[in-house]
C-alpha cells in the first residue's frame, strides 16, 4: 500500500523532464520538486499514521521514518528510471529534499495515532 | 515511570480528538478566507516595472550561455551600467519602506489584512484553546525527551514529575500548528506552502524592498560568466544526426 | 504552452461535444484555460448553453465569464448583433464594470470604427495605466489598420513596462519581421531565447534570422542554432536540417580560398543530407529526386 500511494502521486507528473544535462525547463523541474515534495509528505504521514498504530516508541519510530523515506527514494528514482539526471539537477534532489520537513509531519500524526490506540 | 499515568479516555474523546480536528478545520477556514480577502489591487507602473527587470535579468542570468557573447554583452551593459542601466539604483534615492508605507495607505491596509488574517484566527484559537482545554494532559509522544523540552510540551501545567513525553494540551495546540503545514499542503494544494513560520518571519522584515532586489540581482549578473554554450549543440546535433542516419 | 495531455483531453472533448455529446461546458473551460482560438465552436456551443436557461442558471456565477466568452468569439467571427446582445445583458448586470466596458470597446473595434475605440481604451488607460489587456488591444488595433510601425512603436512601449512578457517579444519579433528589420528581430529572438532557452521554434526563427541578415560571423551562429534545434527536436526538423546545409554552403562560399577550419565541421552537413533524403524517402519519394539534385548543387559549391 505504501508503494502503491507513492507511485501514484508521481507518476502524472514525472514524464516531463528533459534529456540532456545542461538544458533544464525551469518550470518542469519545479514540478518534479514540487512532485517530490508532495510525496514525502504523502508517505511521511502515512508512515506516521502506521507507526502510531503498530505502537512503535523511542528510536524505532525514528528507524522506520528514515526506511519510509528510503523507500519513497527508491521509488522516486524508479519512476525515474533510475536515470536521475534527466529529470532532476542533482542526487540530493531525490535523496534528501523534504527529508527534514517530513518530520514534524511525521511526528505529529504518529503521537496522535500512538496515543489514540494505545495511550488510553 | 512512563506508564505510570493513566489517562481517561474521554480525554481522547473530548480534547485530542477534537482539538486535531479544530485545528484541521480551522486551517482550512483560514485558507479560505485569505483567498477571499486577497484584495486586487492595482500595482503602479513603477513597482510592475521593478518586478519585470529583476525577472528578465533573472532570465538572462539563467540562459546566459544560450545567446552569442556579443548580444549577452549588450544585455549585461543595458542592466548594470552605472549611468542608467536598468538594474542601477542611485544611492539615497532608495525608498525607506516605512516611507513608503505613509505615502500609500493601500499598502499598509494590505499588509494589516495579510496579518490580521494569520493573527486573528491565532489567537482566537489560541484563547478558545486555553479557556476549554487548560490543563489537561492530552496526549504522550512515543520518544523520550530531555528535560529541556518541558516548558515545550508541558506549557499550561505546572507538574515538575510528570516524565517529560507527556502533553499538555495548549503544547499539543502548538504541536498542531507547526505539524500540520505537510498536511494543509496535500489537502489544499501547493499555493498554502507559505507557511506561517515563514510568515512571521517576514513579518518582522515589513514587506521587501524592490530596490534591494534590484541592487542583488545586479550583483549576480555582474558576476555572471558568459560562456556560449552553442558551439556544443553542434557536436550533439551531429551525434543526434549519426543516430537517426544508423 | 498546450502540453500533450491537454491536447488529447482538448480533442476528446471537441469530437464528443461536435456529435452531440455533453461537457460542452467542459470544453469551453478548457479552450479558455488553454486560452485558445476555437470562435467557431466556443460561439456555437457557448450559445447553445446561453439560449437554454436551464443549463444556464445551473453554471451560477460561471454564466457571465461564459457571456464574455462567447461575446469574442462572437466578434472573431463577426457576428455583431450577438456580440452586442451580449454585452447588453452584461452591462444590465454590471453597469460600472471596466470590464464590460473593454468589451464594448473591442466591439467599436470590431465595427471598424477606430477612433471612437481609441478613445475609449485611452481613457481606460488613464484609469489603469498598466492594464495589459488594453495595451494589447492597442496594439492589435494598430497591426488591424495595417499601421505596422505604430504597433511596433506601442509594443515597444508595452514592453518598456512589461519586459518580461515574452508573447509580447514574440509579436514584437515577427512584426519586425514583416518589415525587414532583421537585426531589431534578432534581439527580440534572443530575448526569447533567454526566457525559454529550451523552445527549439526560437532557436529557429533566431536562425532563419541570422541567416538572412548574411555576413560570416553571423551564418557561422545560424548554423549553430541550426544545430541546437536538431539537438533540441531530435533532428526530426526539416527546416534545420536545411538550414544547416545552406549556411554550410554560404559559410564555405564566403571562405572560400582561405579555408582553414571547415573540415570537420563538414561533417554536420553530410549527416543532416543524408537525414534529410532518408526523411524524404520515407514520407514524400516523389519528391527526392528533387531534393536530391538541389542538396548536391548545395553540396558542389562548397
Amino acid at each position: 500500500m505504501v508503494a502503491h500511494g507513492d507511485s501514484s502521486s508521481s507518476e502524472k507528473k514525472l514524464g516531463n523532464g528533459l534529456n540532456d544535462l545542461p538544458t533544464f525547463n525551469a518550470e518542469n523541474l519545479q514540478q518534479n520538486m514540487k512532485t517530490i515534495h508532495y510525496s514525502r509528505t504523502f508517505m511521511s504521514i502515512i508512515g506516521g499514521v502506521v507507526a502510531g498504530i503498530f505502537g512503535f516508541t523511542g528510536l524505532k519510530g525514528f528507524v522506520l521514518y528514515f526506511l519510509v523515506m528510503a523507500f519513497t527514494s527508491i521509488g522516486l528514482m524508479a519512476k525515474a528510471k533510475f536515470s536521475v539526471h534527466s529529470y532532476f539537477d542533482s542526487w540530493n534532489r531525490v535523496l534528501l529534499d523534504g527529508l527534514f520537513g517530513g518530520l514534524m509531519s511525521f511526528v505529529l500524526f504518529w503521537t496522535f495515532a500512538y496515543d489514540i490506540v494505545h495511550i488510553f | 515511570m512512563a506508564e505510570d499515568l493513566v489517562l481517561d479516555t474521554a480525554i481522547r474523546d473530548w480534547v485530542l480528538i477534537p482539538l486535531s480536528v479544530v485545528m484541521v478545520l480551522i486551517g482550512v477556514l483560514r485558507y479560505f478566507v485569505a483567498k477571499l480577502m486577497r484584495s486586487s489591487q492595482t500595482p503602479d507602473a513603477k513597482m510592475v516595472k521593478e518586478g519585470q527587470v529583476i525577472l528578465r535579468a533573472r532570465n538572462l542570468r539563467a540562459a546566459a550561455n544560450f545567446i552569442p557573447t556579443k548580444a549577452f554583452r549588450a544585455r549585461k551593459i543595458y542592466f548594470c551600467n552605472e549611468e542608467n542601466g536598468l538594474l542601477f539604483v542611485p544611492k539615497g534615492q532608495a525608498q525607506n519602506p516605512q516611507a513608503q508605507m505613509f505615502s500609500d495607505p493601500n499598502m499598509a491596509m494590505d499588509m494589516m489584512k495579510k496579518n490580521l488574517s494569520m493573527i486573528i484566527p491565532q489567537t482566537l484559537t489560541f484563547a478558545w484553546v486555553n479557556f476549554f482545554f487548560s490543563g489537561f494532559v492530552a496526549a504522550k509522544i512515543p520518544f523520550p525527551l530531555t528535560q529541556r523540552f518541558r516548558s515545550m510540551l508541558q506549557n499550561g501545567i505546572d507538574l515538575s514529575t510528570v516524565d517529560v513525553s507527556y502533553v499538555s494540551s495548549r503544547s499539543w495546540y502548538f504541536l498542531n500548528l507547526f505539524g500540520l503545514r505537510g498536511f494543509f499542503s496535500l489537502i489544499l494544494g501547493e499555493e498554502n506552502a507559505v507557511d506561517d513560520t515563514q510568515r512571521m518571519m517576514q513579518m518582522g522584515g515589513f514587506g521587501m524592498d524592490p530596490s534591494k532586489g534590484l541592487s542583488a540581482e545586479k550583483d549576480n549578473l555582474d558576476i555572471t560568466q558568459h560562456d556560449w554554450a552553442l558551439p556544443n549543440f553542434e557536436q550533439r546535433a551531429e551525434t543526434v544526426l549519426k543516430k537517426l542516419v544508423s | 504552452m498546450v502540453t500533450k495531455t491537454e491536447d488529447n483531453q482538448l480533442n476528446r472533448l471537441e469530437n464528443q461535444v461536435d456529435n452531440g455529446g455533453g461537457e460542452a461546458w467542459e470544453y469551453l473551460c478548457l479552450v479558455r484555460k488553454l486560452k485558445l482560438r476555437r470562435s467557431e465552436k466556443v460561439l456555437r456551443h457557448g450559445l447553445s448553453i446561453l439560449n437554454d436557461p436551464k443549463k444556464r442558471s445551473s453554471l451560477g456565477p460561471d454564466e457571465w465569464t461564459l457571456y464574455e466568452q462567447v461575446v469574442v468569439a462572437a466578434m472573431d467571427c463577426q457576428h455583431l448583433d450577438v456580440a452586442k446582445d451580449c454585452i447588453k445583458v452584461l452591462q444590465k448586470r454590471f453597469p460600472e464594470s471596466k470590464r464590460v466596458g473593454r468589451l464594448e470597446a473591442m466591439l467599436l473595434e470590431a465595427k471598424g470604427l477606430w477612433d471612437e475605440a481609441e478613445k475609449a481604451y485611452t481613457s481606460f488607460l488613464e484609469d489603469n495605466p498598466v492594464d495589459q489587456i488594453i495595451h494589447k488591444r492597442r496594439v492589435a488595433m494598430a497591426k488591424a489598420q495595417g499601421n505596422i510601425s505604430g504597433a511596433i512603436e506601442r509594443l515597444n512601449k508595452y514592453l518598456e513596462i512589461f519586459m518580461a512578457d515574452h508573447d509580447a517579444w514574440r509579436e514584437l519579433a515577427e512584426l519586425y519581421v514583416s518589415l525587414q528589420m532583421y537585426k531589431q528581430a534578432a534581439f527580440c529572438y534572443e530575448e526569447l531565447i533567454i526566457s525559454q532557452p529550451t523552445l527549439p521554434l526560437f532557436h529557429l526563427a533566431y536562425a532563419d534570422v541570422l541567416y538572412t541578415l548574411g555576413g560570416l560571423e553571423n551564418l557561422q551562429t545560424a548554423k549553430k542554432y541550426y544545430a541546437s534545434t536538431i539537438d533540441l527536436t531530435g533532428g526530426k526538423n526539416t527546416r534545420a536540417l536545411f538550414g544547416i546545409c545552406l549556411c554550410t554552403s554560404a559559410i564555405s562560399q564566403l571562405t572560400k580560398g582561405k579555408s582553414k577550419e571547415d573540415k570537420d565541421k563538414s561533417q554536420v552537413q553530410s549527416l543532416a543530407v543524408k537525414v534529410l533524403e532518408k526523411d524524404y524517402k520515407q514520407r514524400a519519394p516523389d519528391k527526392l529526386p528533387q531534393v536530391t539534385t538541389a542538396l548536391k548543387g548545395l553540396t558542389l559549391s562548397s
